[in-house]
Order: structure tokens, then C-alpha cells, then sequence
């Protein structure tokens, strides 16, 4: 069955037209907003779930002359992403509206949202690289606009901005990347399809063999990576995640946990069978392995709730990413379902710090335990979906982790990987070991004593419990029955992720392999290791401190303060305000590219020398440069301005020679009209500076540069000229009588053939007089004093 | 065919404005924008051929209904008659402009103008 463009096209354009709406809808429906966002979010769940089972492209034409459409392609791994975005973004909305409660500028909040869902859903279902980067892009945006929600505080504007710095440049090397990628693609398979991601798809083999022969196999995996890793927060690009936590906590759950941030592992997901390879092995298995570990031991030195959480994301993003790296089908069973599992559980635990926060007014760790009592359905929802991240078995965390395990233990069978063969599937472990740590401490929560500075805690609202109570039971059935989740939409997304098909299975384990002894020795070093959490969680906070270059803030911080100081810097130099540097640079850059472009071209330089100019031409032409000479050398402003006169009235002596009588006539017209006006001006200012021949061999040297460029490219120019009449020429000369009825060719131009060009110079004549009488006429209040004023009226008076 | 007398012209004319540009008087500096667009009018009309003036040559039809003669390029006559109008515009702004500038700051030296930020 294939997709219906209509509706897939609705599904995606339905959340910006809602956002363009929003300002509207929030003044008519206040706070209540938030439910036709939730509305609108489950209209596009509905309209893609139609869609269930599908497979295919559809395209709408953009820019066909470069074959850049906004086509579409929906398949198993498409719709689990767009499924889940929509659907948490149901929840998310109905969150919201609780949890916005009171608060300012809402309009901006759910507008920025539902523009976000389209954008999620616009990457997800894209099949055109333009229009993926586009909507990758939009996406960096929004969070962008979402995380600076506070906007009169500090810190919410930096992590605003670092988040648009690191996943918008990250964003740039992706273009880079699929730029290198459509090259090789319109070998492979037809320049047609050069954007054409579903097109590659069907034929990823002839597509890397085409990246191989060009040699951009490398670079265009590199590219790639560089911006899946920046999206995904990916070590050592993962700083930018935590910080975005400044965002309000519905906003973490769904862009910063379940839906944004997996973007980049989408993305990994995607261009997998293009790319599958030793290359993409080493690259992907190792950079999720160690954004793994990295992550989960920062997570446990985390004070805050949503910052453990914030890393426990990055760390899970980077199971994700090794699970994609691992090349066999084991590897895309990893990613595909641990994004399933990761995206219901990771939101929901979100969505019980917010409720906690929210309820408690505070989101340290330290001040937190006991909460069973006061939150007891929460408590019950963050211990299925806390156990399903540690991946306890029988919760659905656990069949995913499993995989990974598998996939490490398989990663040396397919390619001679070395030493990595062992330290993957110990990294993992080493790894999964402080995840069951941080998940611990989460579910800690809920247990022990109540302290007791904690105040009254409230009981949240309904609607606060119900979206992380749907997500929990969704982490529930999947848990009880992971062949269930398998059958209805892992399996097909792993088709379309793994290079061959093979039918998946999941099933708690009825005999010990590596991988379940792994998982064994995993869960069992947790729990020995977790009376010693404060420990090392001081341990960890201790060695960061000591070592800030150890931090990627540390490198961040230190990046942009260069880069500010060293623009600022540069400002300076390049901008010093000084007219003489900007010509300078400016004439000597376009000369020296000019001279270069025709060296690089091999333009051979005409030696044969042509007179063409008539002798009469030639002496007005002389006369014209001594006026010129005359100019440069005059001593008064008065001289200056006649010698500079009589070079224009050569020039339209010249037009006279040259068969060119109406340039003639504006020529002697204009030359008059601005003797007049330097006159008038002149007459206001001193009659005499003093000119200051400073530096006056190196303006000599530019100024010879400048005309040598000049007189090369007239000589090279009127050489290449073709010969005869060209056939615009001919075509105005005989046209003009029977088109525009005239006989004066010229004038036939300027009116008739090309009439709205003789408008477009009216109005910048036009916008010249306006302005030069607004320079004459308007004076800034200068009353105060009444010196000033005197002086104004004299020379109002005097232009008078 | 090439056209060495108007290179060297208009490079020569392209040297003058430039040096001109670079001068600290402002007034000098617009006399040397006058200068450029001059000579890059010359150029302009250069690229069309330069055809001496005659009855024959001038392109303007004798009459209504008479084949087209061989004239002068129209084309780069037109352009230029465009450029020469704008270019009036930009000096004369340009001119007013220092002038206002003299108002305002009492110089014209563009070091000095430059200096006060």
C-alpha cells in the first residue's frame, strides 16, 4: 500500500497553519489553548495512523528546474518516529495546559510548540534532503525559542543560545554532508534524483559504491556524523543538552528527551544502509559507547532532578547510536526499539519531575525522599518507567539493553575490528553499571523518610498525572509483551534501518549467553555499588572541579569568549571608521580578483594594437585626462570643480564623435546642472583646504593598480566583443518602428522596450531629490542653546 | 579589434578617481566618484564599438516604415543614458551629503570625521 500524499501532507502542514493561529486562538481561548494543541496533535496521530502499514514516496513539486521537491516517504521506521512525536505530543499538550498554569507569554509557548511538532513531523517524513535539512533546521529553532522562554532571565538566554550554536552548526555540517552525498548520488542514481533520499534508498549499494569512487565515502559520513552527533548530544557535544533544561519541564519531555534530540539518531538510522561499513562501525559504536558511559557517570553526579535526567538522555541517545553502529541486524533491533522504549519512558519521567518540582517547589536531590506518601500514583508511574531505564527485567528497558549487549558481543564477527572486539562489550557494561546507578537514585525519590523542611505537598492536578500514567502503561504492555510492540511497528522500522531483513524475536531469556551474563553482572554490580552513590557521586564532582578543561563547558565557554574577543578585535582593524580603508581594501580586493580571474582563465593579453579611435576622438579623449590631471592637482575647491567641468563636457564632446547624440544632450545637461550644484555647495565651505599629501605613494601605487585593471579588462573585453551588430541590437533597431512606433532607437528603449527599467531609475533619481532635500531642509532641534540657533537660521537663510 | 586609445583613457580616468577617492578632503572624494562613473561610461560605450558620428551612423531612423540601417549599437546607448542620469543622482547626493557633513561637524577631513566614531 502507498501513502497518500494528502495526507501525509496534511499531517505536516496542520501544526504550523495551528501556529499561525495561535496568537488568535490564545485570545479568544486563554490558557485553554493548550487542549486544541492537544487536539491538533492527536489529529495528526490520527491522520498517520491511517497511513499504518504503508510504504513509499510521494512528492509535491518545489523547485523542479532544481529538481528539489517536497516529497515525502513513509515506512515503518518514518511512522514509528512521526507516531511517537505526535502521540507524546498529545500528552505534552494536555500537560501543559496544567503545568503553564499562571504563567506569561503562553502564546509564544504553544505557537513555538506546534510548530516544533510539524517540524519533528517534516524531518520524520521527509524524503528530499533540502527539505530534511530545512526541517532539522526549523526544529534547532524552536527549541531554540523554547528553551529562551524566560527570556528576561540570564541563564535560560545562554542555554538558548548554546543550544541554537551547537545544534545549528552542527546542522551546517549536515548540509555540507548531503551536499557531498547527492554529488555521489546523481551518479548513482540519475542526476533527477540527486536529493532523492527515498530514490537512494532503494539502491544503497550503488549509492556508496559511487560515494567510494569519488572519494567522499569519508567525508560525507564524517559530515553526517558531526551533525547527527550535535543534535543528538553526542560526547563531546553533549553539554548543550543539560543546559537546555532551563526550558519549562514539558518542553524538556517532549523536545529534549523524546522527540529533538532523536532526531540525530533518526537521521543515523536513516542513511544506515547507505553507509553500513567498517568505517560506520568504528565511527558510530564508539562515539555511542562513549557518549554512553560519559553521560551515565555524569548523570550520577548530578544535584537536580531534570539535570540527572538530562544526562541519563545523552546517555541513552548514545546506546542508541551504538546500537545503530553496530552493522548487524542486532544493531538496528537496538536502536529502533530502545528509541521506541526510550521515548515512553524518558517522557514520562519527565513529567514526574515536573510534577514533583511542581508540587515540592524544589528540584534538588538532596532535598527529595519520601514522596511515596504524598505522590503515590506518580510514585507507582516513576517506578515502571525508572525500572524500564535501568533496565531491570522484565520492564521493557531491559529486551532493548539485552540487544545492545548482543550487538557488542557479534560487533567483531562481520569486520576485523581488533582490540574493539573486547572493549565494546565492556565499555557497555561499564557503562549500563552507573545507569542502574542514576535510576536508583531517581526511584529514591519516592523511598525513605520524608524530610522534614520538605513543606506541604500538594496533590497535582489530574491532567498532571494522566500523560506520564498513559505513557507508564504503554511502557507497561510493552514490558508484559515485547513481541507485541515488535509485530505492531519495531519490525518494520528495523527493515527499513538494517541492510538485510531478518524477523525479530524478543523474549526474557531461558539460557545463559554473554549477553545475559552481561546484563547479570551488570545489574549486579549496581546494586553492590549503590550504597557507596554519595560517594562517588562526590568523587565525580570532586575530580570536575578540580580539572574544569575536563568539562565540555569549560571548552564551550572558552570558544566563545575567543571567538567574541577575536571578532571584536577584527571589527576594530577591518572598521576603524576611516573612509581611505574601506576604498582601499575594497578597489584593491576587486582589482587583484579581477587580474587574477583573468590570469586563472589564461585570457591571452591582445598585442596587436588597434587604434579604432578616430584622431578626433583620440585628442577630446587627451583634453579629458589632462582636465582629470587638473583636478587631482587643483589647489582651490573653485579650480577643482571648472577643470572637473571641463572633463565632463569632453566626455559628452566624445558622445557626439561617437554617434551618440542623446547621451550627448543628458551629458551637457547633467554637467551643467552639477557645475551649479558644486557652485551653490562650495560657496558654504571653505574656499581653499589644504590638501595633505600624505601617504601619497602607496594612493599612487593603488591608483595605478586600479587603472592597470581597468585598462586590461577594456583591452581584453573589446577584444572578445563579436563582430557586427549583435542580434539584440539588430532586433531593437528593426523593432523599434513597427513596436514602439518611434524612430530614435535610443529613446525607443528607454520608454517602450524597456520602460519599467527607465522607471526604476526615476524613482533612485527621485529618492535622490527627496533625500537631498531632506538633508537641506531638515535640521535637528538645536534650540537649546542660542548660539546654535542662530547659526542654523543664518545658514537656512544662506541656502535660501 | 581592439580599443587601446580607450583603454589607456579610461584606465587612466580609473587611476585619477581613484586617487582622488582616497584624498581626506570629502569634496575631492566626490569629485572622484564623478570621475569613475565617467569613465566607466566611456567603457560602457566602447563595448557597443565606437562608430564616427555621421548622418548614416546616428541611431535614429530616417523614417517610418524604411528597413533598419546599420548604426551604432543602441543597446549600450541606452545603458549609458541610464548610467549618466543615475550617476547624476549619486554626485549630487553624495554632495550634499558633505556639505551637511561640513554642517554638522565643521571639517571635511574624513581622518578626522572617521576618528570621532
Amino acid at each position: 500500500m502507498s501513502p497518500e500524499l494528502s495526507i501525509v501532507l496534511l499531517a505536516v502542514v496542520l501544526p504550523f497553519a495551528a501556529a499561525g493561529a495561535t496568537p488568535l486562538l490564545f485570545r479568544a481561548l486563554g490558557e485553554r489553548t493548550g487542549y486544541v494543541g492537544a487536539a491538533v496533535a492527536a489529529a495528526c496521530f490520527g491522520l498517520l495512523a491511517t497511513q499504518y502499514g504503508s510504504e513509499g514516496a510521494v512528492e509535491l513539486s518545489w523547485i523542479p528546474s532544481l529538481e528539489v521537491a517536497l516529497r515525502f516517504y513513509v515506512d515503518g521506521w518514518a511512522l514509528l518516529f512521526a507516531l511517537l512525536a505526535s502521540g507524546i505530543g498529545t500528552l505534552i499538550f494536555a500537560y501543559s495546559a496544567a503545568y503553564m498554569h499562571g504563567e506569561s507569554s503562553l502564546s509564544r509557548y504553544y505557537a513555538a510548540l506546534l510548530a516544533f511538532m510539524g517540524s519533528i513531523l517534516g524531518v520524520a517524513l521527509a524524503a528530499d534532503l533540502i527539505a530534511i535539512f530545512l526541517f532539522w533546521e526549523l526544529t534547532s529553532l524552536c527549541s531554540f525559542v523554547l528553551i529562551g522562554y524566560h527570556t528576561d532571565d540570564e541563564e535560560s538566554a545562554y542555554a538558548a543560545r548554546m543550544a541554537m550554536f551547537v545544534t545549528v552548526g552542527g546542522g551546517l555540517f549536515l548540509l555540507v554532508g548531503f551536499l557531498l552525498l547527492s554529488l555521489a548520488a546523481g551518479d548513482a542514481v540519475g542526476p533527477a534524483a540527486a536529493f532523492d533520499l527515498a530514490a537512494m534508498l532503494e539502491e544503497p549499494d550503488a549509492v556508496a559504491t559511487a560515494l567510494r569512487d569519488r572519494g567522499l565515502f569519508v567525508p560525507a559520513l564524517g559530515l553526517i556524523a558531526v551533525g547527527a552527533a550535535a543534535k543528538s548530544a553526542q560526547v563531546p557535544l553533549h553539554f548543550w543538552l543539560p543546559n537546555a533544561m532551563a526550558a519549562p519541564t514539558p518542553v524538556s519531555a517532549f523536545l529534549h528527551s523524546a522527540t529533538m534530540v532523536k532526531v540525530g539518531v533518526y537521521l543515523v538510522g536513516r542513511v544506515r544502509p547507505l553507509f553500513a561499513g567498517p568505517e560506520w562501525l568504528v565511527l558510530f559504536a564508539t562515539l555511542g559507547l562513549a557518549t554512553m558511559t560519559v553521560c551515565a557517570i555524569l548523570a550520577v553526579a548530578s544535584t537536580d532532578i531534570k539535570e540527572l535526567l538530562a544526562y541519563s538522555t545523552a546517555s541513552h541517545l548514545g546506546l542508541m547510536i551504538a546500537g545503530f553502529g553496530f552493522t548487524s541486524v542486532l544493531g538496528a533491533e537496538t536502536g529502533v526499539f530502545h528509541l521506541l522504549n526510550h521515548a515512553l519512558f524518558k517522557a514520562a519521567l519527565f513529567l514526574v519531575a515536573g510534577i514533583v518540582a511542581h508540587e515540592t517547589g524544589t528540584r534538588r536531590l538532596a532535598e527529595l525522599s519520601g514522596l511515596r506518601r504524598d505522590l503515590p500514583v506518580t510514585a507507582l508511574v516513576a517506578a515502571v518507567v525508572g525500572l524500564s531505564m535501568a533496565g531491570i527485567p522484565p520492564f521493557s528497558g531491559f529486551y532493548s539493553k539485552e540487544l545492545l549487549f548482543e550487538a557488542a558481543v557479534e560487533a567483531g564477527h562481520t569486520y576485523d575490528i581488533g582490540a574493539l572486539e573486547w572493549l565494546y562489550p565492556a565499555v557497555a557494561v561499564f557503562g549500563s553499571v552507573f545507569t542502574v546507578l542514576y535510576s536508583l537514585r531517581f526511584l529514591a525519590l519516592f523511598v525513605g523518610e520524608r524530610p522534614t523542611a520538605l513543606g506541604d505537598v500538594h496533590r497535582p492536578a489530574v491532567l498532571l498525572v494522566l500523560p506520564p500514567a498513559v505513557l507508564a502503561a504503554l511502557t507497561a504492555v510493552v514490558s508484559v509483551d515485547p513481541e507485541l510492540a515488535v509485530r505492531a511497528i519495531v519490525q518494520s522500522g528495523v527493515d527499513a534501518t538494517a541492510v538485510e531483513t531478518h524477523e525479530m524475536h524478543v523474549s526474557l531469556p531461558t539460557e545463559l549467553s554473554p549477553a545475559v551474563a552481561m546484563s547479570a553482572v551488570t545489574i549486579g554490580l549496581g546494586l553492590l555499588a549503590y550504597p557507596f552513590y554519595d560517594r562517588l557521586h562526590r568523587g565525580i564532582r570532586a575530580v570536575l572541579a578540580a580539572v574544569p578543561p575536563i568539562g565540555a563547558n569549560w571548552w564551550y565557554d572558552a570558544t566563545v569568549a575567543a571567538l567574541a574577543g577575536g571578532g571584536a578585535r577584527l571589527g576594530d582593524r577591518v572598521h576603524n571608521g576611516l573612509l581611505r580603508t574601506y576604498a582601499t581594501w575594497t578597489l584593491a580586493a576587486t582589482s587583484l580578483l579581477a587580474l587574477s580571474g583573468f590570469a586563472a582563465t589564461g585570457t591571452p593579453l591582445p598585442l596587436e594594437v588597434g587604434l579604432e579611435a578616430p584622431i578626433a576622438v583620440a585628442l577630446v579623449l587627451v583634453v579629458a585626462v589632462v582636465a582629470g590631471l587638473a583636478v587631482v592637482t587643483a589647489p582651490s575647491h573653485v579650480a577643482g570643480v571648472l577643470t572637473l567641468s571641463i572633463l565632463g563636457f569632453m566626455i559628452a564632446i566624445f558622445y557626439i564623435l561617437a554617434s551618440a547624440p542623446d547621451l550627448a544632450l543628458t551629458q551637457l545637461v547633467v554637467e551643467t546642472l552639477v557645475l551649479v550644484i558644486f557652485l551653490l555647495v562650495i560657496e558654504e565651505i571653505p574656499r581653499y583646504y589644504e590638501v595633505d599629501l600624505g601617504r601619497v605613494v602607496r594612493d599612487a601605487a593603488l591608483s595605478t593598480l586600479v587603472g592597470a585593471t581597468a585598462f586590461v579588462t577594456v583591452l581584453v573585453t573589446t577584444d572578445a566583443r563579436p563582430d557586427g551588430t549583435t542580434a539584440i541590437a539588430r532586433y531593437y533597431a528593426e523593432q523599434a518602428v513597427p513596436e514602439g512606433g518611434g524612430t530614435n532607437i535610443v529613446n525607443v528603449i528607454l520608454v517602450d522596450f524597456r520602460g519599467f527599467d527607465t522607471l526604476g531609475e526615476l524613482v533612485v533619481v527621485a529618492t535622490a531629490a527627496v533625500s537631498i532635500i531632506t538633508l537641506i531642509v531638515m535640521r535637528p532641534d538645536r534650540t537649546n542653546t542660542a548660539d546654535d540657533a542662530t547659526d542654523s537660521a543664518e545658514t537656512r537663510g544662506e541656502t535660501e | 579589434m581592439t580599443a587601446f586609445v580607450l583603454a589607456l583613457v579610461v584606465g587612466a580616468l580609473f587611476a585619477l578617481g581613484t586617487f582622488l577617492l582616497l584624498r581626506r578632503d570629502l569634496i575631492r572624494v566626490v569629485w572622484g566618484l564623478a570621475i569613475v562613473s565617467q569613465a566607466a561610461n566611456v567603457y560602457l560605450l566602447a563595448m557597443g564599438g565606437i562608430v564616427e558620428g555621421g548622418f548614416e551612423t546616428v541611431p535614429v531612423l530616417a523614417g517610418h516604415g524604411e528597413g533598419a540601417p546599420q548604426t551604432a549599437d543602441p543597446l549600450v546607448q541606452a545603458l549609458v543614458l541610464t548610467a549618466i542620469v543615475i550617476g547624476f543622482g549619486m554626485t549630487a547626493f553624495a554632495l550634499v551629503l558633505s556639505y551637511r557633513v561640513y554642517e554638522e561637524h565643521d571639517t571635511l577631513d574624513a581622518s578626522e570625521l572617521g576618528d570621532r566614531g
